[in-house]
């Protein structure tokens, strides 16, 4: 196995995210502030306008080419014609606060933004439709239930607060008192994830009903991922790469999770290939790994950075990623 | 000595309607030629609508379940972490606190995160006090003595509507709860910025820039009366070498008992057989020490002085002087 990087581009800033669109058809690139770009890979970037004091993500329709940006303007934007004009359709504040995330629902008829103790639900045109609030603590993140497209856990309060879109009270709870960084729902509709600020995970395991907690990462968990298929859980907190097995009526409790080895500075960014083994885990070393972690704990094929790799994104149909640095460099790397 | 690089923190508290909103928003306008950011509380009592300004949530969470000096501020840890990756750095952050918040947590942020810790230090805690109404919140809320107990300056704000005998009155109450604290009259907060940014407060080379007769104050204070107060300092001074295994474990065991009621602590100690002071500086359980430099010409001289609630004095003293070699 090889990763070449094919080409290259630079941000203005430190990129905090990288995404494909549906089609695969080109990239977003949002940097710490700074324009937003968008790339196809081959063309000068397409520069949408900035969230003032910084960015905080940008989220690709399901199935077509709107896009969403939000940031610490308390802004968020959504673009329908892209990448004719950047001018935005829709402009909303969401009121003072900064959002760090927005996410379309799986049906992409919801957009999702946090701000503050609240998350608002808005329509595609920019209207809120439903909002959860009165949480004691910010909603650091959210994510959709890919099997229901009217569920969203809201990560708060030192747990996770399960909605479904139109009932007054969430439908279920999940609190383990710490403080998540992201979280993540996997495909099958199973397990709610969080990463947290105090080493550790959290799984929710909606079959069973309970929670499971998992310590004795090296530092905060600032990556999780899971492949399609929903069997495996890779999670970054420190040098290693941690891989849960999240099969069988137990998951990952009482098994032994792989550790893959080669990073010497903290994994911050994961991302599986579909529902294929093979994972791509970039550090604040400046390397992208290559793993394919049930035959091996050891990279199958390295990229290496000037500065720290910290997000990546696999195209959607071939063995093609992007990744983002710390220096704000976005980077195609094919891997065959 | 190398300047530090990490970006300089001020936090501001201050009791509702004390000022702050005024003085942040002095700080965003004044043609200072600096990038100041300011992270707002989300319920700021009045919006300031700058670029350079984000809002927070006083999000707190414990690192280690149950432990008061263990928490500390979530979403400052996010927000900061995302401003600290910009290319274009600030050249100060300042963090404002609700009018009810214990400053503990954000200052324990700084103290307690690996990646605060890397790229941020806390420059100094400015405490803003209504000096028309305070008096009848410090009877009140237990918020306006812990925001005056961690202060490294005060500003005694909206002196233009007290007459001077009470404001001399009400700065011997607030040296007797924080005798390290610098005390500056203002009104409608106007101070030049250079008194209360980059001030190195929490510098361990300024940690022992105390008005040097703190202990004067001290007794000063008991000699009005003010020995009432709950939230108080402890001042003590002596001559002699320390023995430094017992001071540590006196310090040690000292903030492991007491920590939760030690607001402050600021130290420097005259060790035997080390040539230089051993300067410490505390928050709650959290100790930072380190060397100070040759004595030189000084006079070889302990000094500390505990800012907390609840301090047993003659405990304190007995404990220090029990660690004389």
């Amino acid at each position: 196995m090889k990763a070449t990087i094919t080409a290259r581009q630079d941000a203005p800033d430190h990129v905090v995210q990288v995404e494909w669109a549906a089609d695969g058809s080109r990239i977003t690139a949002v940097p710490a502030t700074g324009a937003i770009f968008i790339w196809d890979g081959e063309s000068d970037p397409l520069e949408l306008p900035d969230h003032g004091l910084g960015n905080g993500w940008a989220a690709w329709h399901p199935s077509d080419n709107r896009l969403a940006t939000a940031g610490y303007d308390g802004r968020v934007r959504i673009y329908e014609d892209l990448p004719r004009t950047a001018e935005p359709k829709v402009e909303r504040s969401l009121g003072r606060g900064w959002i760090e995330r927005v996410r379309w629902s799986p049906d992409g008829n919801w957009l999702a933004a946090a701000i503050g103790k609240r998350l608002l639900i808005l329509d595609p045109a920019g209207e809120i439709r439903h909002e959860y609030a009165g949480h004691r603590s910010t909603v650091c993140d959210f994510v959709w239930n890919p099997q229901q497209p009217d569920e969203i856990a809201a990560v708060c309060d030192g747990g996770a607060y399960m909605w479904r879109l139109g009932e007054p009270e969430a439908f279920a709870r999940f609190d383990w008192g710490g403080a998540s960084l992201i979280a993540t729902w996997s495909p099958d509709g199973r397990w709610v994830v969080t990463g947290d600020q105090t080493p550790s995970v959290h799984l929710y395991d909606f079959t069973r009903d309970e929670p499971l907690h998992i310590q004795g990462y090296e530092t905060k968990v600032k990556a999780l991922a899971f492949n399609s298929a929903s069997r495996r859980l890779a999670s970054g907190g420190g040098r290693l790469v941690t891989v849960w097995a999240c099969t069988g009526k137990r998951g990952p409790e009482g098994s032994v999770p792989k550790q893959l080895e080669g990073h010497d500075g903290d994994c911050v960014a994961l991302a599986y290939r579909g529902s294929s083994d093979l994972l791509a885990s970039g550090g604040t070393d400046g390397y992208l790994f290559f793993y394919e972690p049930e035959t091996s704990v050891r990279p199958r094929a390295v990229a290496r950075f000037d500065d720290g790799v910290t997000s990546v994104a696999w195209h959607p149909k071939s063995p093609l990623l992007v990744a983002g640095t710390a220096t704000g460099e976005i980077a195609l790397v094919t891997v065959g | 000595m190398p300047t530090d690089p990490r970006t300089p923190v001020t936090i501001l508290t201050g009791f509702l309607g004390a000022g702050k909103t005024t003085l942040l928003n002095r700080i965003l306008t004044e043609q200072h030629g600096q990038k100041i950011a300011v992270i707002e509380n989300e319920y700021g009592e009045i919006g300031i609508d700058h670029d350079l300004v984000v809002n927070a949530d006083e999000e707190i969470f414990e690192m280690n379940n149950g432990c008061i000096c263990c928490t500390v501020r979530g979403d400052l840890i996010r927000i900061l972490g995302g401003l600290m990756k910009r290319r274009d750095s600030f050249d100060k952050i300042l963090i404002e606190t609700t009018g009810l918040a214990d400053p503990g947590p954000v200052i324990q942020t700084f103290f307690m995160d690996d990646d605060m810790k890397e790229k941020l230090r806390v420059d100094a805690v400015i405490t803003i006090v209504d000096a028309k109404h305070v008096l009848l919140h410090l009877g009140e809320q237990d918020e306006v003595k812990q925001q005056i107990a961690f202060a490294d300056v005060v500003l005694l704000n909206k002196c233009d509507l007290v007459p001077p005998e009470d404001l001399d009155a009400l700065e011997r109450r607030i040296t007797g709860m924080n005798a390290m604290a610098r005390i500056f009259r203002t009104t409608n907060a106007e101070i030049p910025l250079e008194k209360i940014l980059d001030v190195g407060a929490f510098t361990l080379d300024h940690a022992m820039e105390l008005d040097p007769h703190f202990l004067e104050e001290e007794d000063d204070h008991h000699h009005h009366h003010h020995h009432d107060e709950e939230v108080a300092s402890v001042g003590i001074e002596a001559g002699g070498d320390c023995d430094g295994r017992k001071l540590n474990a006196w310090l040690s065991e000292l903030v492991r008992v007491q920590g939760p009621d030690i607001f402050r602590m600021k130290g420097i100690f005259s060790v035997k057989g080390n040539p230089d002071r051993i300067v410490f500086q505390g928050v709650h359980m959290l100790i930072d020490a380190a060397n100070g430099g040759p004595w030189g010409d000084r006079v070889r001289q302990n000094r500390v002085i505990f800012i907390g609630r609840n301090l047993d004095r003659a405990a304190l003293e007995a404990g220090f002087r029990a660690c004389l070699a």
